[in-house]
């Protein structure tokens, strides 16, 4: 796969697991401890994804 | 925000608690999700489609394991995925009927258990209820001989809900299943409430098939479902084309007449395999599942005038509840009506309910955490608090 496909991907899925933290805390919201660190991994991999697809445009 | 400047994007499960009766157990997971983004074109499991053509076939993406690895996990010899469970009655019914045959259903039979033996041309034929409003074996013993003294021969096809839509009920399978077998009737196990979200071993019930619904139970998208059956009935339901074209001579062998070919061809089957995984370890939380339900309904009952219209302590996560004598006394004389109620949830997060419905009503609290299942529990007693009802 095309490593720029691929973090297309990447951030998509990224993205799609932090849509799941929201509809696991729902309606409130409030995270815990872990679910913060889980949301900040969740970031930070959407973020070097998009970071690198757009160094390789 | 809109798609395509006319659909307004669906935020209902990430705003709110969502306890809608027929949409908890349906809620993809994130594999799901990603499955949808990866594979939402049309034709998309046909890339790598090869001879002998047919989608249980397939084995890349996995198709055709995914197959093998359906029929074991509710433990029967064949399984295909079809568009809903219904497709699947159809099926059955299609295949076991002839013009004017009994197929038998309960009195709490699904609308689309009543289409498929009409699409059949066969007769529908319920069995009653019981004073604590379950389908027994005897019953089914009793409407067996009925039908076959009345019609002069035996029915066809039974098809019982494990459990039902309307309560939520746990029936009794292994009892149907021994009456049926008695007069030499198989019997469809509608699984749509438990396939997906509590075990399922087809053999240990002694079904003749069980029939799945991927959008209701099973994180999937819709629609999707699941048929399997025994080595006995394979080679009915699952019988392959033997027609060929006059003028062409042309012959589709491997195609399967009651599937119509292949069934699911896109994200809605990689969705199901997705959640796949998922599914084999969240059957065994149902307990758990059960327990939340219990503590919900509780709650509920708690407020004066409530009652449980399914069977209680709760065996589901399905319930049908009555307050007419608590927020319908309110509904009453309030501005909204029965809206209120919809309105005070609401304003808490919580949707799902019949909206404006506050005499019978339905809710479903699979999938809830611990949390969140507090949280709605309170929420109902608080709002029996704010309009003096407890």
């Amino acid at each position: 796969m095309d490593e720029r496909i691929n973090n297309l991907f990447e951030a998509l899925f990224a993205l799609t697991d932090l849509r799941v933290l929201f509809r696991e805390t729902a309606p409130l919201h409030k995270f815990s401890e872990e679910q913060k660190d889980n949301a900040r991994d969740i970031l930070n991999r959407a973020k070097d994804a998009l970071n690198k697809l757009e160094e390789a445009l | 925000m809109k798609i395509a400047d006319s659909i307004p994007v669906r935020e209902v499960e990430e705003t709110y608690v969502n306890i809608h009766p027929i949409q908890a157990a349906g809620r993809l997971t994130a594999e799901a999700m990603k499955a949808l983004i990866a594979f939402g074109d049309g034709y998309s499991t046909c890339d790598q489609c090869r001879k002998p053509f047919r989608l249980d076939k397939i084995t890349k993406p996995p198709i055709a394991e995914f197959h093998d690895n359906l029929a074991k996990f509710v433990n029967m010899d064949h399984a295909r995925v079809t568009p809903g469970a219904r497709r699947a009655f159809q099926a059955v019914c299609q295949s076991l009927a002839e013009k004017g045959d009994s197929i038998i259903v309960t009195a709490v039979a699904h609308y689309t258990e009543f289409l498929a033996v009409e699409s059949a041309k066969a007769v529908v034929k319920e069995v009653p209820l019981d004073n604590k409003n379950i389908i027994t074996g005897d019953a089914v013993a009793q409407k067996i001989e009925d039908v076959t003294r009345e019609s002069g021969k035996p029915p066809v096809l039974v098809l019982l809900d494990a459990f039902d839509y309307s309560f939520a009920n746990e029936h009794d399978v292994k009892g149907a299943v021994k009456s049926a077998h008695q007069y030499d009737v198989p019997l469809l196990y509608n699984g749509a409430y438990t396939v997906g979200v509590k075990p399922v071993d087809g053999k240990a019930l002694g079904a003749d098939f069980v029939v799945g619904s991927g959008h209701k139970s099973m994180a999937s998208p819709a629609p999707s479902g699941v048929l399997a059956t025994t080595d006995e009935y394979a080679s009915k339901v699952l019988r392959t084309t033997q027609m060929m074209g006059d003028v062409t001579s042309r012959k589709f062998g491997i195609k399967e007449v009651e599937m119509l070919g292949c069934t699911l061809m896109g994200g809605n089957i990689l969705g199901m395999m997705a959640s796949f995984p998922t599914l084999k370890q969240r059957i065994s939380e149902w307990d758990e599942y059960v327990k939340k339900s219990n503590y919900v309904i509780d709650a509920i009952l708690s407020i004066k005038g409530n009652r449980s219209l399914s069977e209680y302590p709760r065996k589901h996560t399905l319930t049908k509840v009555d307050t007419t004598d608590s927020f319908d006394v309110v509904a009453r004389t309030h501005k909204r009506r029965g809206f209120f109620f919809s309105d005070e949830l609401k304003e808490r997060g919580i949707v799902g309910e019949f909206a404006g419905a506050t005499r019978t009503w339905k809710l479903n609290t699979y999938g809830l955490s611990w949390d969140q299942t507090k949280y709605v529990a309170d929420a109902f007693k608080e709002i029996a608090n704010k309009y003096s009802l407890s």
